[in-house]
């Protein structure tokens, strides 16, 4: 039920979406980064491991992408299999190395590692990367001869998000998606329990890495433009906030923090110029320190109020009687 | 031949203390925060920036001897207020959010200092005695011919031995020292005993943060002064407090320096420098989880 909200709203997304102001193009990338946040709520919100670093992910799969777009083929198939490919075999060694310890080196580390691939991207691989420039000169994506411009990356992605949050309903659902739970409330249970805790927090991290990799493909088939800023720490930071004022855990939370973020970004920034983002740090903070769960919890706290009113109306009214 | 090769090495040897210094100062107060209070702030770096600019306001006012006394007692003022204004309500909170409300402080330091001064690198001069090179040769017999540094790193290496110097003094011979130590080890006991660490937790954060004013307000002049240089220099020292061990301040230090040598002795070959320090983070990790000199117990569930 949940989904078919969902498609609706993100298929309708192109009618109503410029008359709050958004711009053609925005809504798109909304829909790319929801795909990036609500993989990563597969990892943050279930497992509880919140990593710094899956700006590696996005960016090292658009390079991939961008790569292929330039010299292998135009169609976006290949592209984009390489870059799920790619990005799998590195998760599953980030994940190796960081996943080995508590939850906190795990931020410290996926940062680090995170930083390795922005360092990297533009110094011993800047003759594939471009550099500081980025990747330029990609030529227009297509499928089967379609090109790939506007509406149709449009659709194309709002079908992939509509398919990874029906995928991420279905993993939080199942046996596996308890055992990701389970990690968060009493990892120590689970492993005397006798289960190999170790195999269930590599795959939540590296399933999120394929949402990540599916978006950062995404990316750049919406705009045929590799950006240094794709694999720069700020990318995770961005995925962290969002989560963060959506409601972590809660997978629909984390796609209306995407669309918080990117409409701040774009269309509220007008209104504070340069300094949006201060504006957008103080309201980060604002919500760890004071609502922990996010515009969700928000939400729910706001329906509670409303309800418990309503109740306590009753209630006072029953005991005049 | 020999000679020249010698002097090669020092060189790079003095480099390498050169750039491990800002890490040392920037992941002995990580580890000290992480070792007594079990916080990882990722605001550490925005601590070390706000000691830069800091001292490049006080140092442009009243001179330079002015601002290296007044940046990490400020910073000391600040990391006080940081924990009793900010971080204490975290203590009972899960880690992730504790990172993540040090993580959006990071984020509303950096773009105020941004809002204020700009994006762009802010000059820092050196004042007048702190200029110039030091002839070591004149003074280092096995030296051949001419070798001189830049007498401001040199200064910035003797800063951070006398800073770690001091900081173990007081942890190793005072009684603070030892209610600390004690506290990394298990503050629950402390508790029992009846001690107020919590008090005393406020002032090891003071510290901290004013040991990371005092590698801005030194290292400032050596690296950038721009809002970007917080972030920075917070991911190699995360990977240095790792390296050495969580929690384990000896271990800061030894790896502080190991990353340093890393980077300069790698400085020929120019597009693995910018790597190194994660390849060798890689290789530690695999070799010893725990770290260089990490203890057992400290961050394993």
């Amino acid at each position: 039920m949940p989904v078919i909200v969902f498609a609706v709203i993100a298929l309708t997304m192109p009618f109503w979406f410029p008359l709050v102001g958004g711009y053609a193009g925005l809504d798109t990338k909304i829909l790319i980064w929801a795909i990036f946040a609500i993989g990563f709520d597969i990892l943050l919100g279930f497992t509880g491991y919140l990593s710094f670093g899956h700006a590696a992910f996005f960016g090292v799969s658009a390079y991939v992408t961008g790569l292929m777009l330039l010299h292998y083929s135009a169609n976006i198939i290949p592209a984009m299999i390489a870059s799920v490919i790619v990005t799998t075999i590195i998760a599953v060694m980030v994940g190796f190395l960081t996943l080995r310890r508590s939850g906190i080196y795990f931020s410290i580390l996926t940062l680090a590692f995170g930083e390795m691939f922005y360092a990297a991207a533009l110094s011993i691989f800047s003759d594939w990367t471009g550099g500081d420039n980025g990747l330029t000169g990609l030529p227009t994506p297509e499928l089967f001869s379609m090109p790939f411009k506007e509406n149709n990356v449009f659709y194309l992605v709002a079908v992939l998000a509509i398919i990874g949050y029906y995928i991420a309903r279905r993993i939080g659902n199942s046996p596996f998606g308890m055992m990701l739970r389970a990690v968060k409330s009493n990892q120590t249970r689970l492993e005397f329990t006798g289960l190999d805790v170790k195999k269930y927090k590599l795959s939540a991290f590296v399933i999120s890495a394929i949402y990540a990799s599916v978006a950062g493909s995404l990316m750049v088939i919406y705009e045929p433009y590799v950006a240094t800023e794709f694999v720069h720490w700020s990318t995770s930071g961005k995925l962290v906030i969002m989560s963060v004022l959506g409601g972590v855990g809660t997978l629909f939370g984390p796609m209306i923090g995407a669309a918080f973020m990117l409409y701040f970004e774009n269309v509220i920034s007008a209104f504070l110029q340069e300094q949006w983002l201060l504006v957008l740090g103080l309201v980060f903070m604002f919500i760890v320190i004071f609502l922990p769960g996010g515009f969700v919890e928000g939400a729910q706290r706001l329906k509670r109020a409303i309800a418990g009113k309503a109740g306590d109306g009753n209630a006072s009214k029953g005991a005049s009687e | 031949m020999s000679g020249s090769l010698i002097n090669h090495v020092f060189l790079q040897i003095l480099t390498g203390l050169q750039l491990g210094a800002i890490y040392v100062l920037i992941a002995l107060g990580l580890t000290l925060i992480f070792g007594t209070l079990g916080v990882v702030n990722f605001a550490h770096g925005a601590l070390f920036m706000l000691g830069a600019y800091f001292a490049v306001i006080i140092a442009g006012k009243f001179g330079f001897l002015t601002a290296i006394i007044a940046v990490p007692f400020l910073l000391f003022i600040i990391g006080i207020i940081m924990e009793r204004g900010l971080i204490r309500f975290f203590y009972n909170r899960p880690h992730t959010d504790q990172i993540l409300v040090t993580f959006g402080l990071a984020i509303v330091v950096q773009e105020t200092l941004k809002w204020i001064f700009g994006a762009n690198n802010i000059p820092f001069p050196l004042p007048r005695w702190g200029g110039g090179i030091l002839k070591l040769h004149e003074w280092l017999p096995f030296l051949e011919g001419f070798v001189a540094y830049p007498k401001w790193r040199m200064i910035l290496i003797f800063v951070s031995l006398v800073t770690v110097a001091a900081l173990f003094a007081l942890l190793q011979f005072t009684r603070f020292g030892l209610i600390v130590r004690a506290g990394m080890r298990d503050s629950e006991m402390l508790r029992f005993l009846g001690i107020n660490i919590t008090r005393r937790f406020a002032i090891v954060f003071g510290l901290g943060a004013m040991i990371a004013g005092i590698a801005g307000a030194f290292g400032g002049p050596v690296t950038q002064v721009d809002p970007e240089v917080g972030m920075a220099f917070l991911v190699p020292s995360f990977l240095v407090v790792v390296i050495g061990g969580m929690g384990s301040l000896p271990g800061a230090v030894l790896a502080g320096f190991m990353l340093g040598m890393a980077i300069s002795f790698s400085a020929q070959y120019s597009a693995i420098q910018q790597i190194i320090i994660y390849l060798v983070a890689v290789i530690v990790l695999l070799v010893r989880p725990r770290g260089l000199l990490g203890q057992k117990g400290v961050m394993e569930e």
